[in-house]
């Protein structure tokens, strides 16, 4: 027995590592209802114990040489290429300081949005908090699109957090370490996340591949969908918030496997391959820090002033509108208050006397040359003997305002030669109140 | 190729290094797989710790050898990834085993041999992989053939240089 161990201690051996790693391997896969196997997403304490030490190695020389990197170009940028920084900081001050209204006021609009689709029973999540961070390192493999980021649980990281940069999405925290995480980016063969076609308003799951091209799958096949629209998160995964930016559509392929269905293979807006700094989303939950807090008030107060003038200047053109002699009869009878219709506003048949009569009517200068149309008795022309009326229709004309069919040809013909003459004594000085004269 | 009996491979003595190579250049070979991706984006066609592991097991003419660096080294790569841990350990560990048992065998100081050698067991260790992966544990896995070819010839060309910058490191009588 001993001498068959040591004529065959190399095969021995080999077949004793593999059989450890193998019942290793089949520990660590689950044999799900639906009869497929998957990995299991939460790591046991070896595994896990295993990767933390894996991390623990590779990490720091990692961070060495990206600090290493850092360093040489932070030498070229803050001590090279800082001409004319001071106008441009300048410069940048007056967008920042105008900015941080502007933010302020889509805070405000952000918060009633909140409040009104809290109304409608509608989930959505804002990005209200992110962590920046570095990405030192990947896991050296195509077939995991994983990369290792320099913040983890002391940065109160966890998992499923999602990561993006200004460009888009870029995947979700997978395993924090104490002071790393990994992060599965999202053309990776597992990860998924919930998209939407901006125009077509297609939703869909995305999808990583080996070739490292995130693609939509499962979609049924339509005409609309172009190369070039745009890719959006749905915000249905509970990771990635809605309306984020995924990236384009650059193809459109029909699926392989079923009929009429099609696969939209999609260009990444973030630069998946060279990321450098991510931003991690740890909190979707509306925290507003001392200086946005600030900020809101003072909008706040800015919109109150800004209220408050609008209300002022109103009541100015009001008070204007009451002094001008063009706009308001100063002899018309007060038919309304008395209740009694003016001795010209004859009530109409069938009308209540008591009702409010309609606002007044500006006054009307006589026309120089009258004829039947023309309104009021002073305007009455004289009666010529082929076309006299008779006089049960003389009062007509005075009616004619309050009953529909005649006004239209009684008042609007006149009323544009007459309107001129009538805005004249209105810009006299005489007529102007001294007060809004001088503001003019 | 020249085939030799192994007692005769044997005789002619294995390489030494110092300690320090040892165990700096499996480190620094996982170091730098992790972190050049990120620099050379997509364009990563090279397993370093699978060379680093094909050279030490050919020099050294030891399978046992060969099959601890490898099981080591695999693990370490499955580590770093979110895959389950021991699929490259697999791939590895059997590369190694081969490559412990061809020095035995053949004349490994031809740079020829070396690079076919590194050649064929890349694509060896790639099949490996997908076995296990869909095979074995029954996973779904894209796979494609041209990125482990790319991946093949990337690592004949490290190995071109890197063992013979490793061989200029060896202890010498």
């Amino acid at each position: 027995m001993e001498s068959f161990f040591v004529r065959y201690r190399n095969l021995v051996v080999l077949l004793a590592v593999l059989l450890a790693q193998i019942i290793g391997l089949a520990m660590q896969v689950r044999h799900t209802d639906s009869g497929r196997n998957l990995i299991d997403t939460k790591d046991g304490a070896g595994v896990r114990l295993l990767r933390l030490w894996a991390d623990s190695v590779v990490t720091p020389p990692e961070r060495l040489f990206h600090g290493s990197k850092l360093g040489m170009l932070s030498l070229w940028d803050n001590y090279i290429a800082l001409r004319h920084t001071r106008e441009q900081n300048q410069e940048l001050q007056k967008t920042v300081d105008r900015l941080r209204l502007e933010q302020a006021a889509l805070l405000e609009d952000a918060k009633q949005g909140q409040r009104l689709q809290a109304l409608e029973d509608f989930q959505q999540k804002y990005i209200y908090k992110t962590l920046a961070a570095q990405a030192i390192g990947s896991s050296g493999s195509d077939q995991s699109r994983l990369f290792t980021i320099d913040k983890g649980a002391n940065y109160k990281l966890e998992r499923d957090m999602a990561v993006i940069t200004a460009d888009g999405i870029v995947g979700k925290v997978r395993e924090v370490f104490p002071r790393t995480a990994q992060v599965l980016a999202i053309n990776d063969q597992s990860s998924g996340a919930g998209v939407i076609l901006e125009t077509t308003r297609t939703r869909g799951i995305l999808r990583g591949s080996a070739t490292g091209k995130p693609q939509i799958v499962g979609i049924l096949a339509d005409q609309r969908i172009l190369p070039g629209e745009k890719v959006l998160t749905a915000g249905g995964d509970q990771i990635f918030p809605r309306g984020l930016p995924v990236g384009v559509v650059e193809k459109v392929i029909p699926d392989p496997e079923r009929d009429s269905f099609i696969d939209v293979i999609v260009k990444p807006a973030a630069h998946l391959d060279r990321l450098d700094e991510v931003l991690v989303i740890t909190s979707t939950e509306p925290r507003f820090s001392p200086d946005q807090q600030q900020d809101l008030a003072t909008s706040e107060a800015l919109k109150g002033a800004e209220a408050a003038a609008i209300k002022e200047q109103q009541k100015a053109s009001q008070i204007m509108a009451e002094r001008l002699p063009g706009l308001t009869d100063p002899n018309a009878p007060q038919a309304n208050q008395a209740g009694t219709p003016a001795p010209g506003t004859a009530a109409a048949p069938g009308q209540n006397p008591a009702t409010p009569a309609t606002p007044p009517v500006p006054k009307l200068l006589p026309a120089k040359h009258p004829d039947r149309y023309t309104q009021g008795p002073a305007t009455t022309p004289l009666p010529e003997p082929d076309d006299a009326a008779p006089d049960g229709h003389e009062s007509q004309p005075a009616a004619a305002p309050e009953s529909k069919p005649p006004a239209k040809p009684a008042s609007k013909p006149p009323a544009k030669p007459q309107s001129k003459p009538e805005s004249k004594p209105v810009q006299t000085p005489d007529s102007v109140p001294p007060h809004l004269g001088r503001d003019r | 190729m020249a085939i030799l009996g192994s007692d005769f491979r044997r005789d002619l003595g294995t390489r030494s290094y110092p300690m320090l190579v040892y165990v700096l250049t499996p480190l620094v070979a996982l170091v730098l797989q992790a972190w050049l991706p990120r620099l050379l984006g997509g364009y990563a066609w090279f397993d370093l710790p699978l060379v680093v592991t094909v050279y030490f097991a050919l020099v050294r003419r030891d399978p046992i050898q060969g099959t601890l660096m490898g099981c080591g080294l695999g693990l370490f790569e499955d580590a770093l990834t979110h895959h389950a841990i021991g699929v490259n350990g697999v791939a590895k560990t059997v590369v190694g085993f081969l490559s412990g048992s061809v020095g035995v065998r053949i004349d490994v100081e031809n740079i020829t041999i070396r690079l076919m050698l590194t050649f064929a067991l890349s694509l060896l260790s790639s099949a490996i992989y997908l076995f296990i992966y869909r095979i074995l544990l029954g996973l779904d896995l894209e796979w494609s053939w041209l990125a482990e070819l790319m991946k093949a010839v990337g690592n004949t060309v490290i190995a071109l240089v890197l063992f013979h910058l490793l061989d200029r490191l060896q202890l010498r009588d």
